[in-house]
């Protein structure tokens, strides 16, 4: 099997619409060594990487996923006859900055760093699963609790919420805000 | 175009402040293309070149409501939004100019509350601007997303249903049970406390119940009420998750995982 470890692999990738994990190959493969699986899978990145290809395999989300190639974006959207892809609103995006680095939070608490009343707002974000429910804080009124979610990462081409913009990069956007 | 309003005449006391270029050509500022309070305030902040830490509050309170009086049109939510950092403003003001025995120390700063959230948020908002770029670059890699998602991946990314789904789902199992002619000739008394334990035992290990399946088994209508009850008990005191994939569709309910570590609790 492992001399077609690759191309399962690729197989696998290529039928998986959520990112793949490594784990989740090798639950599937059942018992390949996992150092193997890896070997592979970096062979298969390096191939797509390589060839010239119009697909390639991406790692987003903790795991590994296809998607075209950036430079292509203009034929598959004609292909899909997609005008333009709809961003997150400004509201949005300030909405699941705060959560990501607040985590878990309530609504209050979202509403309370934007200073400004964020329910709609979580509504919004709830329906496009950018965020989940994780609970209920155990407060007066027992408010639904947040998280970023396995969509949000993927998203924003994040394998984990470590990868958010740290401390040193927003410290050099603000520099660079200050001087303009 | 836009409409051009002159910067108001800085009086005695806003003329200490350094007005930068941008401001002294004055333009028109609409109130919506601010986030809320705290961007107008930064806005100002960054316009005035104060630093955050030492912010002259009567200044930035006098064009803070200038630009509130700019509005053309009154949303009143946003507007309670931005009268309360207004109030905030005065109120920290009028802090300030209590008089003190001792010398205020720096944590005493009555400003303090508003830096910290300001800065809270310009970090927010800065990391905001590096997503963007991200997000900018993501949505020219096209993924497949029309397939259905893998089966099984994590608990918490299904959507959990409420209790009123659950009653439904109940209603419905109660008139295919009634649909059955089925007879019950001996009765037997089912505690709460006997069906819960039953239940809990069932979903040890991590397992996966499947509700309408464990349903039909109970023997009577008193013993499916019950077990329905213990389910909404569970569900309710957040020791299980219930998830339904599609209406009328089954049940499936597991323990959530701090439930299951720390055991069963009375």
């Amino acid at each position: 099997m492992s001399s077609d470890l690759k191309g399962i692999i690729e197989a696998l990738v290529f039928i998986s619409q959520e990112p793949l994990t490594i784990d989740r190959i090798k639950t599937v493969l059942e018992g390949a060594p996992g150092d193997e699986v890896q070997a592979a899978v970096d062979e298969l990145l390096q191939d797509y990487a390589s060839s010239g290809r119009g697909i390639q395999v991406v790692r987003a989300g903790g795991g590994y996923l296809l998607s075209t190639r950036p430079d292509h974006d203009r034929w598959v959207r004609r292909l899909l006859q997609i005008e333009r892809k709809n961003r997150l609103t400004s509201a949005s995006l300030e909405t699941l900055s705060a959560i990501a680095y607040h985590q878990p939070v309530t609504q209050a608490e979202v509403s309370a760093i934007r200073g400004v009343d964020s329910t709609y707002t979580l509504k919004t974000l709830l329906e496009k699963k950018l965020i989940k429910i994780v609970g209920r804080k155990k407060a007066p009124g027992n408010p639904l609790v947040y998280r970023t979610s396995e969509r949000f990462l993927q998203y924003f081409g994040l394998n984990s919420l470590d990868e958010l913009p740290s401390e040193e990069e927003i410290g050099k956007i603000l520099q660079e805000e200050k001087s303009s | 175009m836009p409409e051009h309003s002159p910067e108001p005449i800085p009086s005695a006391d806003a003329a200490a402040i350094p007005v930068s270029a941008e401001g002294r050509d004055g333009y028109q500022v609409r109130l919506d293309i601010f986030e809320g309070p705290l961007d107008l305030l930064l806005f100002l902040i960054r316009k005035k070149k104060i630093d955050i830490h030492d912010i002259p509050i009567a200044a930035i309170t006098r064009d803070y409501l200038d630009y509130l009086g700019r509005k053309d049109e009154i949303n009143l939510d946003r507007e309670a939004e931005f009268l309360f950092i207004a109030a905030l403003l005065i109120y920290i003001k009028s802090q300030m100019l209590l008089p003190r025995e001792t010398d205020l120390a720096e944590q005493d700063d009555p400003r303090q509350v508003l830096v910290n959230r300001l800065l809270e948020y310009q970090k927010i908002k800065a990391a905001c601007s590096i997503l963007r770029e991200k997000e900018e670059d993501q949505i020219l890699q096209w993924k497949r997303t029309f397939l259905p998602p893998l089966p099984g991946e994590s608990e918490l990314d299904f959507t959990e249903v409420s209790l009123f789904d659950l009653a439904e789902s109940f209603f419905l199992m109660m008139k295919r049970r009634a649909a059955e002619d089925t007879r019950i000739i001996k009765g037997r008394d089912v505690s709460y406390e006997e069906k819960l334990k039953e239940l809990l035992g069932l979903l040890r290990d991590g397992q996966v119940l499947d509700f309408l399946a464990y349903f039909a088994t109970q023997e009577s209508l008193e013993e499916a009420l019950v077990s329905f009850f213990c389910l909404l008990e569970l569900v309710k005191s957040r020791q299980a998750v219930a998830v339904q994939d599609e209406l009328f569709q089954t049940i499936r309910v597991w323990l959530r995982k701090d439930a299951r570590r720390a055991g069963h609790h009375e």
